[in-house]
C-alpha cells in the first residue's frame, strides 16, 4: 500500500506529513519513556519493527499507484500502543524505501499516516474494547490485526482519491474505485494476516509469556488461561 | 525480493567517497524539483540525468537499475492508467460508462495528467534510487546524528537495521526448510507453515536482540551507540556538479511550466 514517490502532489505530501509530524513526537516521548522504564523492551521494539519490514515487503501488484501486502503493524500496536508504532513505522518505511525502493521520501507523511497511525489506532482500539472481555485473546488478535490492516488500506484509498477526485461524482466515485481495486487483494490478504499473527500470538504466549505480563498487554490469569487453551 | 536490497550495492558504489551531504542535496532536491514542476519535462529529464548519474558515475550494473525501475515504473504505468480513465476533459476522445457512478473516458486532458504524474513518478523514483544506491544507511545514521535525532530514536533505528538482516536471514533457512519438507503444498498448509515461520523467526530475532543488550550492556553500552561518522570533505567537483544540476532543473522548470504532451486548444 505505499504510495510511490512522485505520485502525490506536494500539497498533498505537506498534508500528511502535517498530521504525522504530532503523532510522531507523541510517540517518541511514549518510546522515550518505555525505553527508560524497561531496558528490555528494546530488544522487541527492535524485532517489531524488524517483522513489519519484512511482512510489508511481501508485495502483490495494485493497480492504483500502490500495491497489496500484509502490513504487521497490529502485533505492535497491541504490544506498545499506536504512537510507538507510528515511529517504527516511520524508520520502517524509510528503511523500506532506500532498501527496497518501496514507497518514497515525499510520500513518506502519507505512508506514515495510513500505515503507521490510523491502521495501528484502530488495533490497539479493537484491542483495548475487547481485552477485558470474556473475548478469547487469540480472537482479539485476529480482529486487531486483520482490521488494522484493512483500515490502513481504506487510509491510503482516502489519501489517492483526494489527490485525484474523478470527474464525475469527485472524491466518493474516486474514493469507491481505488477502495473496490484495493479489495480484490485486501480482503482475503488482511484475514490471512490475521490468522498468522494470531498463531505468532500463541507461539510468543507458548514460548515467551513474561513480556506480555510485564507489559501489561494481557494479564496473567489471561496468559494462563490461553495457554491452556493452546 | 531480498536478493536485491539496495543496501548492499550502495556500499560499493562508484560514488560511495562523495559527501553524503552533497548526495542527499542532489536526491532531495531533484524530488522537490519534480514535486515543483507542472510540466513532464523536468521530471523527465531529471530522471535521465539521474540515471546516468548512477549508471556511470555510480557505476551500478544496467542490469540492476533497470530491475529496480521496472517494477515501480510498471505500477506508475498501471496508476496513471487510473487516473486518465477517470480524470475527464472537454475533448473527449473515447468513453465508456460500466456502472451509473462510474463513467470512464479518455480526453486530451486526461491523457496529459496521466502522463504528467508517470513522469513525476519516474523523475521521483529516479531520485530515490539516486539516494538508495549510492548512501549506505550507515552514512544516514550520521546524518540523522548531526540533525539531532534523539539518540534513542537512532538506536533503535540500528537494532531495526540489525534484525533486518538476522530477519532475512532466518527466514530464507526456514522456508528453505519448510519447502523441502512440502509444507506449502496445500491452502491450509501454507497458512500454517507461513505462520510457524513467522513466530520461529521473531521468537529467534528477539533472543538475538536480547543476546545484543546484554552485550552492550556487558560493555558499558549507556543508552547511546559510538557512532563513528567518517567526516569526507566536500570537494569541489561533486559541488559544482550539484550546483549545475539543480541551476538547471530549476531552470527547466521554470521554462517547461504547464507542458503537456497533447495540445488542449481552448
Amino acid at each position: 500500500m505505499h504510495i510511490m514517490e512522485g505520485f502525490l502532489p506536494w500539497q498533498w505530501c505537506i498534508v500528511w506529513w502535517l498530521i504525522a509530524i504530532p503523532c510522531l513526537a507523541l510517540g517518541v516521548w511514549q518510546l522515550k519513556k518505555i525505553i527508560h522504564a524497561d531496558r528490555e523492551a528494546l530488544p522487541l521494539l527492535g524485532v517489531t519493527g524488524g517483522f513489519i519490514f519484512i511482512l510489508s515487503s511481501l508485495k502483490l501488484p495494485s493497480v492504483t499507484g500502490s500495491c497489496s501486502h500484509p502490513t504487521g503493524t497490529g502485533l505492535s500496536a497491541i504490544c506498545f500502543g499506536p504512537w510507538i508504532t507510528s515511529v517504527i513505522c516511520a524508520i520502517v518505511l524509510l528503511f523500506q524505501s532506500l532498501f527496497l525502493a518501496h514507497g518514497g521520501l515525499s510520500v513518506l507523511g502519507a505512508n506514515i499516516v495510513s500505515m503507521g497511525i490510523v491502521g495501528p489506532v484502530i488495533g490497539y482500539a479493537v484491542y483495548r474494547l475487547l481485552k477485558n472481555t470474556s473475548v478469547n485473546i487469540y480472537l482479539t488478535v485476529f480482529l486487531a490485526t486483520a482490521l488494522a490492516d484493512m483500515f490502513t488500506y481504506a487510509t491510503t484509498s482516502l489519501e489517492l482519491a483526494l489527490a485525484y477526485p474523478a470527474e464525475v461524482g469527485g472524491f466518493g466515485t474516486s474514493f469507491i474505485l481505488f477502495m473496490g481495486i484495493f479489495a480484490v487483494t485486501q480482503v482475503p490478504l488482511a484475514i490471512v494476516e490475521g490468522i498468522v499473527l494470531a498463531l505468532v500470538f500463541k507461539y510468543i504466549i507458548a514460548l515467551k509469556p513474561d513480556i506480555l505480563i510485564r507489559l501489561k498487554i494481557f494479564s496473567e490469569a489471561q496468559i494462563t488461561t490461553a495457554r491452556g487453551d493452546a | 525480493m531480498f536478493e536485491e536490497l539496495l543496501e548492499d550495492v550502495a556500499q560499493t558504489n562508484g560514488l560511495r567517497e562523495v559527501n553524503t551531504w552533497l548526495k542527499l542535496a542532489a536526491g532531495i532536491g531533484a524530488i522537490v524539483l519534480c514535486l515543483l514542476s507542472t510540466g513532464y519535462a523536468a521530471p523527465l529529464l531529471i530522471a535521465i540525468i539521474l540515471s546516468f548519474a548512477i549508471l556511470i558515475l555510480g557505476r551500478v550494473d544496467i542490469r540492476t537499475y533497470a530491475e529496480l525501475f521496472i517494477v515501480p515504473l510498471y505500477f506508475a504505468l498501471m496508476s496513471a492508467a487510473v487516473i486518465v480513465l477517470i480524470s475527464g476533459g472537454e475533448h473527449t476522445l473515447w468513453s465508456w460508462n460500466p456502472l451509473p457512478f462510474l463513467p470512464l473516458s479518455l480526453s486530451r486532458e486526461s491523457i496529459n495528467t496521466g502522463f504528467f504524474v508517470f513522469c513525476r513518478v519516474a523523475g521521483g523514483m529516479s531520485a530515490l534510487l539516486f539516494i538508495a544506491l549510492t548512501t549506505p544507511m550507515t552514512d544516514l545514521f550520521v546524518v540523522m546524528r548531526n540533525l539531532r535525532i534523539p539518540d534513542f530514536v537512532i538506536d533503535l533505528a540500528m537494532i531495526i537495521y540489525r534484525t533486518i538482516f538476522f530477519l532475512i536471514d532466518q527466514v530464507r533457512q526456514i522456508h528453505g526448510a519448510q519447502v523441502m519438507r512440502l509444507g506449502y503444498s496445500g491452502w491450509r498448509e501454507s497458512i500454517t507453515t507461513f505462520s510457524v515461520m513467522c513466530g520461529a523467526a521473531f521468537i529467534a530475532a528477539w533472543d538475538a536482540g536480547d543476546d545484543l543488550v546484554r552485550a552492550m550492556d556487558a560493555r558499558c553500552y549507556d543508552g547511546k551507540f559510538a557512532l563513528l561518522g567518517e567526516n569526507r570533505p566536500v570537494e569541489i567537483q561533486p559541488l559544482c556538479a550539484l550546483v549545475l544540476f539543480l541551476a538547471t532543473g530549476a531552470a527547466v522548470v521554470t521554462a517547461t511550466h504547464g507542458m503537456t504532451l497533447l495540445q488542449v486548444t481552448p
